[in-house]
């Protein structure tokens, strides 16, 4: 603007429709415009090779340590089950990205970057803009996922046949588990907010914790029914039997089997595909609607708080 | 009230003279540097109670999974005691990890750091003492595994020689503290790739070190690891004390070959660390890295 | 608030303490300091060739706008920074070679610091840094209450760090510069995003502490003119990394202030403003304003220049003589930025905007 020109009248200047937003096509925006500020944060690398052995050593090295656990105890005889502890070991590795992305995000915008304030008080929908600055991660994740399965199937002997992969209820699952692993990620962020330390442990701690009831390294029978049952509810649970169902049909199952509460409760040794699909999106939508319910919380308390522009640290 | 320092104003006392500490000036400011520098964390601890829940119960779970994974394959007993004790050891990794080599990262960003450079200690105290304050939790954390997983699952220890098993408690401690040093002084140069190298460093690292079966099974490479990794080295020995009665895969040496590894790592990793501080401070100093923020 | 003096500093020692002492001449001598950052497009030149000396007990102040260099100059005296060529000393000490030397006698403190542990409260972020100069529990806790007590956060001791406000924390930033007794003061922009009277009650203490012991110095960098007007014994006017200019405040404006400016305000002037135009020694005479007071009287505004201060005489004779009762005189002084502009052509926030645009 021209110092000199004459400024216009206060009232032609506002624009009250500035104060309406345009619905989803601003939605749509945030969510793109946090998918690539991610993305330029997250490949922000000097070295490209470090970038491959984050991304690879990492899932790989998880899935190494289970199948020489098998080896060194099941010998020949354990080899069956490499299919079943590399498909967990992988998707793992993409729920702790998924759940530590959103996670993350928190805490780098507040104690690193500083900004968190700034995208908060931004009209762009806070919630959108964290799901998207997870995009990167979680791709991050799937990229491991892929690599590691590879590895499984060239390296450690696992079985593979692409003829016999139910792809649509792999994808149906995917979808869904994808979803799921937002929610969680959006709970963990929810805690994180309201933690003064910093927290970048927690959300592995807490995907860890996950580890154990999920059914994601061993079968959920052999948990204690109380636990079983958590394992049950939780939606990670249905997705990876899922997805191995998909994989590989008719092989080992992690969530039914002979003495587990499944087959107590419903009658039958191993849920079937349709189960598996109906059980994660029950679970799935549960899950996700009180992790946006727990995040829409802790967004007010924060703002009650003033926690959005506090850093601490030790 | 008792005067302040006695650096000014005093007749025959100088600038020049006030900068020339003697040995026991500067030795005592180190240690006192140390305890100051742990302080803080100490302090967070007491005050963020939630570590609770996400540095040991959660952890203890997660270690859990791999005890029912031995479980599903019918394992001996002692290999649900392998990985307890790996899992126990795990905090002191993460520590070194987390809260030492990547700390100065997130101590630059904040303005800290140049504030410890412009000081008079030594910097590896200050390291030092991050890892003292940084102890705490993991020596929690590593005893309440032990205690409650040992409790939960049936872990029967077996120890024959308590003082070697203490010693190669103690000295992947210091081993694995000099290599946080090492990585601490890494990582102020290279920046953000240092966050990213220090997630590399997690399940690679368990891989290699055995953290959940005897590193012996992985034959060359575990061999590999012994020689050079603490974590490796320290678990091996650790577990051949711990549970003296088990049979143990041919590969590694006998846990008092093991504890002079230990020793030897310790002091080569504390001397590269200072040699490194030394090196790295420099080059920050030349390349302007002690305050920039964001690189 | 105050400071405290050392209990054993004697009447003799306070007028003389720096007898029998080994005080080297200078506190600060920099010669031909350059640096050169390697950034991208280009590299940048921060500074280009630097001398400077200051005293011992001298407040010395750098002035400059942004991206002068004013902030690498004391990095690098700092022991935080290396220079690319030349050498600088502090108290005789290399900046490059000795620095745990230097960094046992000096202390920093820059504005907007955001430094520290939010989980803290002040007090023990303080002692913290006492165990960093070395001293012991107790000690470090009493100079830590001496400090808060002496800066005005006694009620702010036991608030966690994360809680403060800005000039709060700014003067805990002061205080924690202020623990090891420091010889010398290295002082970034310390008013940097204070508010008029938080910036006021800062420069307050930073002569306060001064001017308890006799012989401690502080280098200070401001860009706020009137901050280095006020406090400054000296100062070095910096610009793209070279100093233009070095003198006391007064010095500084003399270079500019060729003439004598006065503001009179008169009851009345009969003749209006030629009637003082004419009078030898009068440059120029004109009317700034004719307004009326509160009290309904007419004020009238005049602004002399005169060839110097012994012209105002005759003035002042002049309108005696006139009938005119002065109400008030007023002499204007050229400002730091005048001289800035003189020495460089353009103000400080033309080279605000420079700097911006240039790395940018």
């Amino acid at each position: 603007m021209s110092a000199l020109a004459p400024a216009p009248p206060a009232a032609a200047l506002f624009d009250a429709a500035r104060t309406e937003g345009r619905g989803i096509a601003d939605t749509l925006r945030t969510f793109a415009v946090a998918t690539r500020l991610g993305w330029q944060l997250e490949a922000n690398w000097t070295d490209p090779f470090l970038f491959f052995i984050y991304s690879v050593a990492k899932p790989v090295s998880s899935a190494l340590i289970l199948v020489v656990m098998l080896e060194v105890i099941g010998g020949p005889a354990g080899r069956a089950f490499r299919p079943f502890v590399v498909v967990g070991s992988a998707l793992w590795s993409f729920v702790v990205s998924g759940i530590a992305g959103l996670a993350w995000s928190i805490l780098e915008d507040r104690e690193r970057y500083r900004v968190l304030k700034y995208v908060v008080i931004s009209p762009s929908d806070f919630l959108t803009v964290l799901i998207g600055r997870g995009v990167a991660r979680l791709g991050v994740g799937l990229a491991g996922v892929v690599i590691t399965l590879v590895v499984g199937v060239v390296a450690l002997g696992v079985p593979f046949d692409p003829g016999v992969v139910d792809w649509p209820v792999l994808l149906v699952v995917s979808v869904m588990g994808l979803a799921s692993i937002v929610g969680l990620g959006l709970l963990m962020a929810g805690i994180v907010i309201q933690t003064r330390q910093e927290s970048w442990s927690y959300p592995e701690a807490f995907a860890g914790a996950l580890f154990l009831v999920t059914g994601a390294v061993f079968p959920l029978a052999l948990l204690p029914a109380p636990v079983q049952a958590l394992g049950l509810l939780t939606p990670l649970t249905w997705w990876i039997a899922g997805v191995r169902e998909a994989l590989f049909p008719g092989g080992p199952g992690s969530v039914g089997g002979e003495g587990s509460l499944y087959a107590s409760v419903f009658g039958h040794a191993n849920p079937g595909s349709a189960e598996i699909i109906g059980a994660l999106l029950a679970s799935g939508v549960v899950v996700t609607l009180a992790a946006v319910a727990v995040f829409r919380r802790s967004d007010r308390r924060a703002r009650q708080a003033g926690l959005y522009d506090q850093t601490s640290g030790s | 009230m008792a005067a302040p320092l006695d650096l000014i104003g005093r007749s025959g006392t100088g600038p020049r003279q006030a900068a020339d500490w003697s040995r026991r000036q500067v030795i005592l400011t180190d240690l006192r540097s140390v305890r100051g520098r742990a302080y803080p964390r100490v302090i967070g601890l007491m005050r963020e109670p939630s570590w609770v829940l996400f540095e040991i119960l959660l952890p203890f779970l997660a270690t859990s999974a791999f005890v029912f994974v031995y479980r599903a394959l019918d394992a001996p007993q002692e290999y649900v005691g392998f990985v307890v004790l790996g899992g126990a050891l795990t905090a002191f990794w993460l520590n070194v990890i987390w809260m030492m080599a990547n700390q100065l990262y997130w101590e630059k960003s904040q303005g800290n750091l140049e504030l410890y450079f412009a000081a008079p200690m030594h910097f590896m105290s200050i390291l030092f003492g991050m890892a003292l304050g940084g102890m705490v939790m993991s020596s929690t954390r590593a005893a309440t595994v032990l205690v409650i997983a040992g409790a939960v699952y049936g872990v029967a220890f077996s120890v024959d020689q308590w003082a070697l098993l203490l010693g190669v408690f103690v000295l992947p401690l210091g081993a694995l503290y000099g290599l946080g040093m090492v990585l601490a002084s890494l990582f102020l140069v290279w920046g953000r790739e240092a966050w990213h190298m220090g997630q590399a460093l997690t399940e690679p690292v368990y891989f290699v070190s055995g953290l959940n079966f005897p590193v012996a099974h992985l034959g060359f490479l575990g061999a590999l690891s012994v020689a050079f990794i603490p974590l490796a080295t320290g678990l091996d020995a650790m577990r051949q004390l711990a549970f003296a009665d088990a049979a143990f895969p041919a590969g590694t040496p006998p846990p008092g070959v093991e504890v002079l590894i230990l020793a030897a790592m310790t002091v080569v990793s504390i001397v590269a660390a200072r040699g490194m501080l030394i090196a790295m401070e420099r080059r920050a100093r030349r390349d302007g890295r002690l305050s920039v923020r964001w690189q | 608030m105050g400071f405290a003096v050392p209990a054993d500093l004697t009447a003799e020692t306070l007028a003389a303490p720096l007898d029998g002492a080994e005080m080297p001449p200078l506190a600060i001598e920099v010669r031909g300091i350059r640096r050169v950052y390697a950034a991208k497009p280009a590299p940048v030149v921060a500074l280009d060739g630097v001398d400077l000396d200051v005293a011992p007990g001298e407040l010395f102040g750098l002035l400059g706008p942004n991206g002068a260099g004013k902030t690498t100059l004391i990095k690098i005296l700092t022991t935080l920074l290396l220079p690319s060529s030349g050498s600088a000393q502090v108290f005789g000490f290399d900046v490059v070679r000795d620095t745990k030397k230097i960094r046992r006698i000096m202390n920093m403190v820059a504005g907007g610091e955001q430094s520290g542990y939010g989980i803290l409260t002040v007090r023990e972020q303080l002692w913290m840094f006492t165990q960093f100069y070395g001293l012991t529990r107790g000690e470090g806790w009493r100079r830590v209450d001496e400090l808060i007590e002496a800066v005005g956060l006694a009620e702010q001791r036991v608030q966690r760090v994360s809680t403060l406000s800005t000039g709060q924390r700014q003067k805990m930033n002061l205080a924690r510069g202020l623990l090891n007794d420091p010889w010398i003061l290295f002082l970034d922009e310390p008013t940097l995003g204070l508010d008029v009277s938080a910036a006021r009650s800062l420069r307050e203490l930073i002569v306060a502490w001064q001017h308890a012991v006799p012989g401690r110095t502080i280098l200070l960098t401001t860009h706020y003119m009137a901050e280095a007007d006020e406090l400054c014994d000296r100062i070095a006017i910096v610009d793209r990394g070279r100093i233009l200019a070095i003198g006391s405040p007064a010095e500084l404006k003399k270079r500019v202030q060729r003439e004598s400016i006065f503001r009179i305000e008169l009851d009345k002037l009969d003749g209006g403003a030629p009637t003082l135009a004419h009078l030898p020694g009068v440059v120029s005479a004109s009317e700034a304003a004719n307004i009326d007071a509160a009290d309904q009287r007419q004020v009238v505004v005049m602004n002399l220049v005169l060839e110097d201060d012994g012209v105002l005489g005759q003035v002042v004779g002049a309108l005696a003589e006139t009938g005119s009762q002065i109400l008030g005189l007023r002499k204007s002084e050229p400002t730091l930025e005048d001289v800035f502009v003189e020495l460089v052509g353009r103000g400080f926030a033309e080279s605000d905007v420079d700097a911006t645009e240039g790395t940018g």
